[in-house]
Formats: C-alpha cells, sequence, structure tokens
C-alpha cells in the first residue's frame, strides 16, 4: 500500500492532458535528452491510398517553378518546388501472385507475401526507420489508418490483412494500427504507456515495502535491493515527463508560437474528411514536437469501402476504382492528394530554425497499384514532399518506367530513403542497389 | 592463494555482511556458522576427509582450551608471530588477536589457512629462523582439525543464511511454463545468471538485481501477458501472442479443428471393431461388451452401438442396408484365437459406403440468391445451412420412394452413415468445392470477410459423449468470444456490401454505418439497417424466401452480437475471480484476504482513474503479479509461533519444487500444505518419489548436473571451427547437450544408481547423435521425441558420462583435443578434487595438431611435465585426459589425431598401474576414486539442494548421503531422501537477535 504522501491522483493527471502544447523543436528537444543537438531532425510519413490512381489526370510535366499538374495534382500547385512525382517504379514481388492483398502488405517492405492462415510477410521501411530512432523520441513511430483492418480471406486465398496492413514490424506481424483519433494523440501526449508503467511500478514497490516488512534482515537486503531497481526505473519515467513539463514551461514564459491541439472527441468521425484531418494534425504535431520522426497513415485500404457523398460520389472507393477514366475517381484521387498537401502545408507552416518542419522531412504518398480497373501493379504512383533536410532533391518528374526492371525497384528508393536517415543497409526487400537519380 | 583470492572477489558483499556481524551482539554459534558459510568448499573438503572424526571420540571443549594454552599459543610465539605478529603482517596476516580459543573460534577462516600452510605448504618457510619438529607441528594440526570437528558436531545442521533469491532465468522460465501451461521461455535475452561457490546459480549470494536486470523481468511479465486470452470461463494462455486479432483466431481455431481431428469416424475402424465383437467367443473373449471393444481401440462407444444395429439387427433388410449386411457377412471368420482385425477387407467395405453414400448427396445450386454479390453473407449462410441440415438426409429417386420398404432402408442407411461427419475447412462457398481455396479453418466461406460456420452436427450427434459435446461447445462458445467474431462479421459485412455488394447501400441513407465504428452494431443501429436494405433489395426482385433469409440474417446476428456482449459482461467477475486464483498460483500459497483486497483494488484504479478498458486493466494486473517480488523472488519464511526454525508448509512446498523441478510446487504440493501434512516425513517421502518420477525433474538434469558438470551452457559454445567440422552443426550441438539430459534424467526417473554415471554400459542417441557416434539408429524405437537407449555402447566406445561428446567437445580448444582439459574436467567437474589454478607463465601449445610437426600432443605435455612444479599438478590429471585421447576435437571417435599421427590413448595412472581408453579409465575410476566421486556427488546435490554454499556444520549430512550410496547401491532417491529430511533443509535460520529487537 502507497501511504498517503507518495500515492498520486492519476484523475488529476489526465485532467492536465486535453490540449497538447506543440513546442517549436529547438524548445522541446532538451525534453528527450540531447541539450547540444545541432542537426534537426529527419521525419518520414508514409500516406497509402489503395485501388490505384486516375488514368489521364494523374501527371505532371516539367519541373520545378515550371511544374505542371493533371486535375488530380492540382491541390500540389502551392507546393511546386518542393514535390517530386515519381512514376514507373515497381514492386516485383507484388506482381503475379493475383489482385489485391497480394498487392498491398508488402508495399512498404517489398517482400514475398505468403498465402493461407499464417500470415508472413517483412519488416516495412517506416518499421525500420523507427527502429532506427527507437531511443531518440517517446515513440518509436506512429502508425495511424482511416479504415479497420479486416482479416477475412480473398479469393487469391491471401489475408485481408495484407490489404490492410501496410507497416509491418517484423516477418509474422504487422503493427497495431490505430484508427480512432482520440486514442492516437492519448498515445502521443497522454504517454498512455508510460502511464501505465507507472501504475505497476506503485504495485511493485507496494509489495516490495510490504515483502520486507516481513523478513528477516538478512531477506530485507535482498528485497531492497529489488525495491532499488524498482526505483531507479520509476525515476527514469518520472524524468522525463519533469522535462517535458519544464520545457513547456519554458516556452511559454518566452512567448513562443505555440501551437495546439485539443484532443479529439472519443469515437470514430462519422465524416472521412475530419477523419483525414484529425489523423494528420496527430502527425504534425508529433513532427513537430518530435514526440516521434516516422509514421505511416492507412488513408484508405486496398478494396476499401469508403464512401465519398460530399464529392457527389455515391459508389464505394473500390467500385469507384473499377472505372478509373471517370470523373467520380478523378474527384478522389484529387481528394486523396489534397489530404497530402494538407499535412505538407501544416508542417510547412511550423518554422524550425531556419527553415520549416517540411523541409526537414519526407512524406511520401505511395497507392498499391496504377490502375484499379485493371489492377495494375506493375507501376505505382509516388509523390514526396519535402527535402529531409536537404538531402532530397525536389521538384522533378521522374520516370523509370524504361529504365528495365532492375531499375525501377520500389526498394531501392527505400534504400536511398534509409540511406539519408542514417539507416545504412546492404539490401531491403529485393533490392541491394539504391535507385539512381533519386 | 589463487582459490582464495577469488572467492574473496565473488563474495565480497558476503564478506562485508559478516565483517559486519562480528562487531554486533551475535551468539557464538552463528557467527561461526557464518563464517564457515563463507568458506570455499574445496577448501573444506580436504581438511574434513583427514579428520575422519565421525569414528574418534569428539573433542571436548575442554580440551581443546587446555591445548589452546599447551600447544597452539606457545607454536604461534615461536614460529609465526616475528612475520604474522603486530610487528610485522605478512600476508597482510597477524595471528597476534587470536589470544584465547574463543577468538579462534570467532574466526576459523584464517585458521583454514593456517591448517593449509602447515600441512606442507611451506609454512614456516624453510629459511625461517627457527623451525618446528615434526611433532610439534602434528600436534598443532591435530589441535585444528579437533577444533573443526567440534564445531561441525556443535553446530551439525544449522540451516545456514539461505537469503531471499530473485528466480533466476531457467526458474523463471519453468515457472511461467507450469503457472500459464505454456513454454514461452521469456528470459532469452537474460544474462547468463552468476552461480555461487557451490556452482550453482540459485543462491542470494550470487543473484543480485539491478534497474537494468529489473527491466528485463518487467519486460519478460509483458511478454508473458501478451500471451494472455480472456476465455467466457476464466484466464488462459495461447503458446503465442494473442493480442491481434489474426493471433486470437489462430489460437481459439486451432483448438476446434484439433478436437475435431482427434475423433475417429473412419468406418472400418467401426467394421473392424465390429468385427472383432461378433467374433468375441471364436476369440476366447466371450465377455467382451461393445463399449469395452470401443474403449480398446478409441472409438465412440455411442457410434458403434448405432453401427451394430445397422449391421444387425435385421430390420431394413433392403437396398443399401441388405447389401451392406451381405458384405459384412462375408468377412470371413477368424481363423485362430489371436486378434488380427481384418482391416483390408474393413477398408473395402468403408470404400462401399462411402461411394454409396455419395451417390446420395444432396446438392444445392453454388450462388442461393443471384440478385446480391454471390459471396453475400446471408446467401453463403443460407447454403452452409442447407448443407448442414442434409448431412444425414439422402437423395431418393421417385421411384424409390414409391417403396415403402426401400424408402426406409435409405433413409435409414443415409441417417446412420452421413455424407460427413464434419466439415472442417471452407473456401469461397460460391465456387465449387474442388475450386475452392483450402486451409481456411472452420471458415463460413465467405469473400474478404471474416466469419466461421459451425457444421458438425453427424459428429455431435452420433459420436461425442455428453462431456465432449459440452467441451465443444466451449470450445466454439470461446472461439466467438476470444475473437470477438460476431461483431466483426457484421463490421466486415456492412464494409463487404459497400466495398463489393452490387451498389445496394450507396444511397445516403446508409451513409450512417461505418464499418469501422463499432457502433454499427448495436441493435437499433443494425435495426435501421435492416430495414432499409431489405426495401432496397426488393427493388431487385428477389422472391419471398431470399427476402426472408435476409432478414433472419439481421436478426441472427443481432442477436448473438447481443449473446457475446452480454457474455464480456458476465465474464468479467469471472475474470476477477480468475486473477485472483491466478496470483495464489503464481505467489505459490494463498492470499491473505488484505491481500485479494489489493488486487481487485488495483484493477479497479486501473479502471477507473486509468480509464483503461476490462481487458487492458487485467493484463496489467497480471504483469503487476508476475513482477511482483512475491513472485520472482523466493523467500523463506519460519513459523514463527511453536518452533522458530520449522519453514512453513508453504516455503517447504516451494524449496522442494524448486530443488527438484526448478519450478513452483503443483496442486498436490499446495494441497498437501495447506492440510498441514507436507512436514510429515512419509508424506514429504512420498512426494519425492513422485516428484522424480515426473517429467519436471529433468530440471535436475539440466539445472543441477548442467551445472555441476558444466555443460549448462554448450547450447551457445562456439569454439569449434565448422570449416574444418561441417558436421558439427547447430543441431548436432543441441543432441550433444541432449545426451546427458536424457542420460540422467532417465535415471532420476527409474531411480538408478549414480555409479551409473561413471561406469553404465549405455547411452542415448538421437538420429544426428547416432550418426556422429556412428551407432545404427532405429528410428521405430525411438521416442516421441526421436531419443533412444542404447545398450551395449562400449562397443561404440560410449556408456556413461566420461565419453559422451558434450563433454569432449566443450574441453577441446578447436583444432586439437586438450588431454589437460578433459583430464582437469575428470578431476575437477566430476570427482571433485581441488586443483590450484595454474601459473600465468604457462607455455602455448598450439591451437592446431597439424602444427605440432612431429610431436604428438602426447610428446608435448610429457616435456611440460619435466619441469619439477609443473608435474605437482599435471600428474593428478593429464592421465585422465590423455586415455581419451582416442576421441577427437568434436568427440568422434578416431585412430589418428589432425596432424595425421596415430593416437595412443595409454596412459600411467597415479597408483602406477597402466591402462587405456575408455575402459582402463573406468576400471581405475571404479578401484581408487569412487569413493571421492561418491563424495563429490553428495557435495554439489546438498549445495544444490540448500541453495547456498556448504558450511562445516553440513558434514554429518554429507556422511548421511554417502551411508546412503552404500546402503542403497547408489540409488538416486536415496540421497535426494536425504536432503530433503535434513534439519537444513526443513528450517530457517532464526533471525538475529537485532532483528527481534527491532520487532
Amino acid at each position: 500500500m502507497a501511504n498517503s504522501t507518495t500515492s498520486f491522483s492519476r484523475r488529476l493527471f489526465l485532467k492536465g492532458t486535453g490540449v497538447a502544447m506543440a513546442l517549436p523543436w529547438l524548445e522541446s528537444i532538451p525534453v528527450w535528452g540531447n541539450q547540444l543537438a545541432t542537426k534537426q531532425p529527419q521525419r518520414f510519413a508514409a500516406l497509402f491510398m489503395g485501388n490505384g490512381v486516375h488514368q489521364t489526370e494523374w501527371y505532371a510535366k516539367g519541373s520545378g517553378r515550371e511544374m505542371q499538374f493533371g486535375n488530380c495534382l492540382k491541390p500540389l500547385e502551392p507546393l511546386k518546388g518542393k514535390v517530386n512525382v515519381i512514376s514507373g517504379l515497381f514492386n516485383k514481388n507484388a506482381t503475379g501472385v493475383g489482385i489485391h492483398p497480394g498487392q498491398t502488405g508488402n508495399i512498404l517492405s517489398g517482400v514475398s507475401l505468403q498465402k493461407g492462415a499464417v500470415l508472413k510477410g517483412g519488416i516495412s521501411i517506416d518499421q525500420m526507420l523507427a527502429k532506427h530512432f527507437e531511443k531518440e523520441t517517446v515513440q518509436s513511430g506512429i502508425v495511424l489508418g482511416c479504415e479497420q483492418p479486416v482479416t477475412g480471406y480473398h479469393e487469391t486465398n491471401f489475408s485481408m490483412a495484407y490489404s490492410s496492413h501496410i507497416s509491418w514490424r517484423n516477418v509474422s506481424a504487422p503493427m497495431p494500427m490505430e484508427v480512432y483519433p482520440s486514442l492516437a494523440f492519448d498515445t502521443l501526449f497522454d504517454n498512455q504507456g508510460s502511464r501505465r508503467m507507472r501504475s505497476i511500478l506503485d504495485r511493485v514497490k507496494e509489495h516490495a515495502n510490504y515483502l520486507s516488512r516481513q523478513v528477516s534482515h538478512d531477506d530485507r537486503l535482498k528485497i531492497e535491493e529489488y525495491l532499488a531497481s524498482v526505483r531507479e526505473v520509476e525515476k527514469r519515467v518520472q524524468r522525463m515527463r519533469d522535462l517535458k513539463a519544464r520545457a513547456e514551461e519554458r516556452a511559454r514564459d518566452k512567448s513562443q508560437p505555440v501551437f495546439t491541439m485539443n484532443r479529439p472527441d472519443n469515437g470514430m468521425p462519422e465524416d472521412i474528411r475530419e477523419h483525414l484531418e484529425l489523423m494528420c494534425d496527430i502527425i504534425a504535431i508529433a513532427f513537430q514536437t518530435d514526440k516521434t520522426r516516422v509514421a505511416s497513415l492507412l488513408m484508405c485500404r486496398d478494396v476499401s469501402s469508403l464512401v465519398y457523398p460530399f464529392l457527389n460520389v455515391r459508389i464505394s472507393h473500390h467500385y469507384a476504382s473499377h472505372k478509373d477514366t471517370e470523373i467520380e475517381y478523378e474527384r478522389i484521387c484529387e481528394f486523396y492528394c489534397r489530404q497530402l498537401v494538407y499535412l505538407a502545408q501544416k508542417l510547412q507552416s511550423m518554422p524550425e530554425g531556419e527553415s520549416t518542419v517540411l523541409d526537414n522531412s519526407l512524406l511520401y504518398f505511395v497507392n498499391n497499384m496504377w490502375s484499379g480497373k485493371g489492377h495494375d501493379s506493375t507501376k505505382v504512383p509516388i509523390l514526396t514532399v519535402g527535402s529531409l533536410g536537404g538531402t532530397v532533391r525536389s521538384g522533378r518528374v521522374l520516370d523509370y518506367l524504361e529504365r528495365g526492371d532492375e531499375n525501377r525497384k520500389l526498394c531501392s528508393l527505400y534504400l536511398s530513403i534509409m540511406d539519408r536517415m542514417g539507416v545504412k543497409l546492404d539490401s531491403f526487400g529485393d533490392a541491394t542497389n539504391r535507385l539512381d537519380g533519386f | 592463494m589463487a582459490t582464495r583470492e577469488g572467492w574473496k572477489a565473488k563474495r565480497s558483499v558476503l564478506i562485508a555482511d559478516v565483517e559486519a556481524t562480528r562487531h554486533s551482539f551475535v551468539t557464538v554459534r552463528q557467527s561461526v556458522a557464518q563464517v564457515f558459510a563463507m568458506r570455499s568448499m574445496t577448501v573444506m573438503l580436504i581438511a574434513i576427509s583427514l579428520t575422519s572424526s565421525a569414528f574418534a571420540d569428539p573433542p571436548h571443549l575442554e580440551t581443546l582450551a587446555r591445548g589452546f594454552n599447551h600447544t597452539v599459543k606457545p607454536f604461534l610465539e615461536n614460529y609465526c608471530l616475528s612475520c604474522h605478529g603486530k610487528a610485522r603482517q605478512e600476508a597482510r596476516l597477524d595471528l597476534s588477536a587470536f589470544t584465547t580459543i574463543t577468538t579462534v573460534q570467532a574466526d576459523l577462516r584464517h585458521w583454514e589457512l593456517v591448517l593449509a600452510r602447515l600441512k606442507g605448504e611451506g609454512m614456516p618457510p624453510e629459511d625461517a629462523p627457527r623451525l618446528p619438529s615434526g611433532q610439534k607441528r602434528e600436534a598443532m594440526v591435530k589441535w585444528i582439525q579437533d577444533l573443526r570437528t567440534y564445531v561441525a558436531d556443535k553446530n551439525a545442521g544449522d540451516p545456514g543464511l539461505v537469503l531471499a533469491r530473485r528466480l533466476n532465468g531457467s526458474e523463471y522460465d519453468y515457472t511461467i511454463r507450469d503457472l500459464t501451461g505454456v513454454d514461452i521461455r521469456p528470459t532469452r535475452e537474460f544474462p547468463v545468471d552468476p552461480a555461487n561457490v557451490a556452482g550453482f546459480a540459485n543462491s542470494g549470494e550470487s543473484l543480485t538485481m539491478s534497474p537494468a536486470l529489473f527491466n528485463k523481468y518487467l519486460d519478460a511479465a509483458r511478454h508473458v501477458t501478451d500471451h494472455l486470452v480472456l476465455m467466457p470461463t476464466g484466464i488462459t494462455f495461447a503458446p503465442h501472442p494473442a493480442v491481434t486479432y489474426s493471433d486470437r483466431d489462430k489460437f481459439a481455431v486451432r483448438r476446434i479443428v484439433d478436437f475435431y481431428l482427434a475423433q475417429k469416424t473412419d468406418f472400418a475402424e467401426f467394421l473392424a471393431v465390429s468385427w472383432q465383437f461378433r467374433h468375441r467367443e471364436a476369440l476366447e473373449n466371450p465377455e467382451l461388451t461393445l463399449a469395452a471393444a470401443a474403449d480398446s481401440h478409441g472409438i465412440s462407444r455411442k457410434y458403434l452401438a448405432t453401427f451394430w444395429d445397422l449391421l444387425h439387427d435385421g430390420k431394413n433388410q433392403f437396398g443399401p442396408i441388405a447389401e451392406l449386411r451381405e458384405k459384412w457377412d462375408a468377412l470371413p471368420a477368424p481363423a485362430d484365437t489371436s486378434v488380427r482385425l481384418p482391416l483390408a477387407e474393413c477398408r473395402e467395405i468403408r470404400d462401399w459406403i462411402v461411394a454409396e453414400r455419395k451417390k446420395r448427396k444432396f446438392t444445392f445450386p453454388l450462388v442461393m440468391i443471384p440478385q446480391l454479390n454471390p459471396s453475400t453473407q446471408p446467401g453463403v449462410l443460407w447454403r452452409n445451412r442447407l448443407i448442414a441440415e442434409h448431412r444425414r438426409k439422402g437423395m431418393l429417386s421417385d421411384e424409390e420412394r414409391q417403396d415403402e420398404d426401400l424408402r426406409r432402408a435409405i433413409e435409414r442407411f443415409c441417417r446412420v452413415v452421413p455424407d460427413r461427419f464434419v466439415r472442417i475447412e471452407r473456401g469461397r462457398m460460391n465456387l465449387p468445392f474442388e475450386d475452392q481455396n483450402k486451409g481456411r479453418f472452420l471458415s463460413a466461406g465467405f469473400h474478404l470477410q471474416v466469419g466461421y460456420y459451425r457444421d458438425d452436427g453427424p459428429l455431435y450427434g452420433m459420436l461425442l459423449s455428453d462431456e465432449q459435446q459440452s467441451r465443444l461447445d466451449e470450445l466454439w462458445r470461446a472461439l466467438y468470444f476470444v475473437t470477438d467474431t460476431p461483431l466483426r462479421q457484421f463490421q466486415d459485412y456492412i464494409y463487404f456490401e459497400r466495398a463489393e455488394g452490387r451498389e445496394i447501400i450507396t444511397e445516403a441513407e446508409f451513409d450512417f454505418a461505418r464499418g469501422e465504428d463499432r457502433s454499427v452494431a448495436s441493435r437499433e443501429s443494425m435495426e435501421t439497417f435492416a430495414r432499409l436494405y431489405v426495401v432496397a433489395v426488393r427493388k431487385r426482385n428477389l422472391d419471398e424466401e431470399a427476402v426472408a433469409v435476409i432478414k433472419r440474417y439481421f436478426i441472427d446476428m443481432s442477436k448473438r452480437i447481443r449473446v457475446y456482449e452480454q457474455a464480456r459482461v458476465e465474464a468479467e467477475p469471472i475474470h476477477l475471480q480468475a486473477l485472483l486464483k491466478f496470483a495464489t498460483r503464481a505467489w505459490r500459497r494463498p492470499l491473505a484476504v488484505e491481500e485479494s483486497r489489493q488486487l481487485l483494488k488495483f484493477y479497479c484504479e486501473l479502471r477507473e482513474e486509468d480509464e483503461l478498458s476490462h481487458e487492458e486493466a487485467i493484463r496489467d494486473a497480471v504483469t503487476s503479479i508476475l513482477v511482483s517480488p512475491l513472485f520472482c523472488y523466493r523467500v523463506d519464511f519460519a513459523e514463527t509461533e511453536n518452533d522458530g526454525n520449522r519453514l512453513t508448509n508453504y516455503s517447504l512446498a516451494s524449496r522442494l519444487s524448486y530443488f527438484l523441478w526448478s519450478s513452483m510446487p503443483d496442486e498436490e504440493l499446495i494441497a498437501l500444505a495447506q492440510a498441514d501434512s507436507l512436514q510429515q516425513s512419509r508424506v514429504l517421502l512420498q512426494q519425492v518419489q513422485r516428484m522424480l518420477k515426473d517429467d519436471r525433474s529433468q530440471a535436475l538434469a539440466i539445472e543441477f548436473a548442467g551445472n555441476w558438470l558444466d555443460f549448462r551452457q554448450f547450447q551457445n559454445h562456439v569454439a569449434v571451427d565448422r570449416e574444418k567440422f561441417p558436421r558439427f552443426t547447430d543441431k548436432l550441438r543441441q543432441s550433444m547437450f541432449q545426451e546427458p539430459v536424457h542420460f540422467i534424467s532417465d535415471l532420476i526417473r527409474r531411480d538408478g544408481s549414480v555409479r551409473e554415471l561413471l561406469q553404465a554400459g549405455h547411452t542415448f542417441v538421437d538420429k544426428n547423435l547416432a550418426k556422429h557416434y556412428e551407432i545404427p539408429f532405429a528410428a521405430d524405437s525411438a521416442d516421441e521425441n526421436g531419443w533412444l537407449r542404447v545398450d551395449h555402447a562400449q562397443d561404440y566406445g560410449r556408456g556413461g558420462l566420461l565419453p559422451m561428446s558434450v563433454f569432449l567437445t566443450k574441453n577441446s580448444p578447436g583444432l586439437r583435443t586438450s588431454p589437460v582439459k578433459r583430464g582437469y574436467w575428470v578431476v575437477k567437474q566430476l570427482l571433485g578434487e581441488r586443483i590450484p589454478a595454474p601459473p600465468p607463465d604457462v607455455p602455448e601449445i598450439p591451437e592446431d595438431e597439424a602444427d605440432l610437426r612431429d610431436l604428438t600432443l602426447r610428446e608435448v605435455l610429457r616435456k611440460h611435465r619435466e619441469v619439477k612444479s609443473c608435474a605437482a599438478c599435471h600428474e593428478k590429471f593429464d592421465f585422465a585426459g590423455l586415455v581419451l585421447e582416442g576421441y577427437g576435437p568434436i568427440g568422434e571417435r578416431r585412430s589418428q589425431d589432425l596432424g595425421g599421427k596415430t593416437v595412443d590413448d595409454s596412459t600411467v595412472f597415479p597408483d602406477g598401474t597402466t591402462g587405456k581408453g575408455l575402459g582402463g579409465l573406468q576400471a581405475y575410476l571404479v578401484k581408487h576414486r569412487q569413493e571421492q566421486f561418491y563424495d563429490n556427488v553428495c557435495r554439489k546435490l546438498l549445495g544444490y539442494g540448500l541453495g547456498r554454499s556448504l558450511m562445516l556444520s553440513d558434514e554429518s549430512t554429507i556422511d548421511r548421503m554417502k551411508q546412503m550410496i552404500t546402503e542403497n547401491k547408489g540409488r538416486f532417491s536415496s540421497l535426494i531422501k536425504v536432503v530433503v529430511t535434513s534439519p537444513q533443509f526443513l528450517n530457517k535460520r532464526p533471525p538475529r537477535p537485532v532483528d527481534k529487537m527491532s520487532k
């Protein structure tokens, strides 16, 4: 039993978490221990849309300021110069295996998937990066989605889990995906993990004290040794919290620009627009406060059932994608492009040293197919925004289709991205070479 | 000296503790015992073996006190104090403080050293001004030995200081296995636990805790909790993490599939057993009943009776039944009285039955509601239901229907012989069977959507006993409960209808229903959805039957979702009960009322203050139970009331189970503790017998023998050059490790003699090891793990511990053998002889035998022994390694070494005789060293059992153990029994006075 002086009210603690301060990176960085950090952190976010893009209106021409966009990509207009429009890359293991799940579960890993009841895939680029930054941020990464995973079977005998998960933590397990904005918010700002840990530690301490009182002097020394270890671990958790509180206070005192975000309501937003914006807000605020440097967002699933009445489209996403030359699907694709722009602009509005959070990030938009009608994954549409701290040249239209299969691997692009973020690998997925000219 | 420095360093913590006690109010008795508790056991061994006090008159304190004044004091003054006195303290030893016998008793530790030095290790030094006569020296030695004997007798049975200790990695893993029922082994990433002086990692002396290690315990607990599954009836653990739905589906489905696959449904078997029953008289078993016949073949009694009637009751003698009976009657009668079932003939009849039945199987359209998506749930379920309902019905032609007798016969035939007993796999049900994907166990057969369908009516109704029926019902209930399938199935339905459903629910009025949201499955929401949906599909000209089916779908789904919602609510208090029970088992004793209250309070706080869900709160509570020191520490408690020494019942139960199983007490032990009968020696000894026979006693082979004989870490052995020895694979390494484990476990279970360790004529091998040993392997006779016992192993140069490749390999440095290391292992580990560490300047021997040029390793060693200072030690053990030269660096038999020279496995034993090879070594050991070996086994076992280093006061127990070896032909259990009935084992040393005062 904790005595009254050491116990604390968890309720009281919770009350303080309704609003999260987004502290500029320079202010919040000491929280995570590195007082002298001079290099601004690099961030990576993968945004996924399923079922292909519009066949005639998803294109870009020219470069830099002169870039011109098809109707679907028009929202990128204000970000000209910060964008790369890439086509012609593909994932060999996602071809020739039948449609949908087999084309999706390896979009970020490039590995071959296994049919049947036992899931087998591979670690995805975001989780690879998350592991790399594990020690430096509160959350190694966040994995978000706007459609719940499904686990039935597709006719190809691949599990629908492959259609539902793009982030994989290892060969056999997809990362659990958060679809509730309120819970995603809690994970970051309420730090539920450490709160739960604290409750357990409290309880263990009570036990050790309780036991300590019952045992002989010699035994007590051993129990004290245990108790001391528990206290030390607890202190580390506490230290994190204290530093965070201090940094917030400092920021307020200096009346720095502070972004705030209210905790989203419990439950699932009924409108997909609201849902997507909330998820993007969470990524933005997480990046800005350096809570995490890696995020993935499944905006819609493969074989998505989302409907878009506000676009005046009455059929579901999947259905619409089967008519991917029609105006309906053009509107849907433009809508997803707009989400990317929404997130990018949010990050652009967040100054960080001489630049912005967007400049230090790479937003990676990918679709599992080129054409939903043909279920064609021999090339996939890609957009990137941001320069990853000046390491990625932007404002370009790149087409790799004619360069030969060996030179147009998605995983080559992933190797190139990971290189720039300090994860040097000899190979990833099916690739051993970097993407030429990225 | 090196030995002494060694233990000093290792035990600094304890020494500090003991130092502290010397300055407090301590009784002489305790202080002495504690000092001895620190003594290196091996140092003691030599001294003890020389005293042979058991048969002499016990020394008296007065005699000893006189001796101190007459013999000891003058000796010190004349020969010692000039170098080890106040003025000079050579080797930091000051003997001037020892002015009375009491002071000597209080610090016997230093006197061990004095004794050792006096007994011929060069004190006083030869160049000292004065040297004592041989007589004086002997008198001095005798006095010290007498004092030791006196102290040992006086404190005999002292429980010693057994500190609270954390579960070491192995104990943690075994305990989790027995606590959860699944072998999770969460300590894989723990550092290796440090051993105490006795060589075992099971005492508070060496097992310390640190923040880093605590984090590992925390992670381990979480890892275990990830396997937790909340069931309708309690808490269980899956063999894999069960956090995601995929994991849970796998877990719950597997249980049902395993149940189905365990049922025997082959008609051939029922025919054969019926035949046996029919001919019971001819087979000279006239008393045989149908039920007994069914039992003896493990087939269903219930169905056998039904089937027997079908064959025999004479009714419905038409059509397929008449035909069947004709075939049945044609089966040959037994030729003699031996029961050889006519299986081949029965299979023929079985094939006929199956073919005949197939003709009458009903078929249904692949797609029941063509206006909707072929995989729409109501349609697929409708079809599943029709198929399931027709399992015991047969199709009849019009003519057959006209013929009353024939009709009845066909109907009966089809009722008893279903078209299928159970359907375990389903692909997409809207495809022809052969085109469906397989491997989707229990799946309802939807496209893209999760869902299960139960189709086991014939099995359930005709084969299963009442008990099996309830078990199966429970498994299905658990599947839906654990996987939350009813809700998920409906969410998937919404999703599917929208994504693939032929545009029925794309109108705005359906927008309220998002499959992502759990609230879509609320009763109101489902009613609304159903109403709108039916209106929408009516526009597609569905017939009324289909509409009714669709309506029924919504009603059934809603009902089922409600059932499991309710079940969840009702299960919460059940889970809390299970939580308390789990804590009771984890903490290895009943909970105090207050402890239960606190645990429930913790759960409530997690729910209310931390706002966790029921499941999260249960998980965190379980984690807290596992990180609690009540779980991961072992603390012995003594009875406080009557006898201040006796362990409490529960402490004794734990001590016993951790000794023999390295794991928690099982229910039987706890029940005996609760009934207060475990302390009765009759009960205690019965339990020992039971526990040694139990498979869990394998822990003794791994943890006790593994650490004693130093092979516990062999699974990580990396010193073999795999390019040179490509057959040394991870598999072979594992088999090598397993050999002594199997050998010793077997010895323990059949209560063999410890003598076998040295000289058995058998060993155990699996396929890999048999190949390595060039022993023919009869796979048929192997046990379920692929191991078998090989008798006459001598023919292959094996048998007993000595030639096991694990020891031969471990004691070889890669590309050559090492007679030195092997011999050292035999003499030190196996026999327990104390051998000083080598001096720092020993010359190197090449790493590869091939680099020895024209010399053999044997010759190199011979040269080494020519140096006198080296010879003194090497003569003690080289012999035992040289005779093993017939085994190469990975324990393979060989006639040439890697340099191509012929190996010579002869040696001169310390008694001057010569011998060769394994046989020579065994003969020598049995003849000359058996007593020493027994002594070592006893000491090791006692040290392991007590969980502390040995003390002088343990000598009488050691003597009793050795006596048992003589009296009981070395039976292993007789040694264990001495240990568990010794006062050291049964008691806890009472707290020191200072503790009592503080209470």
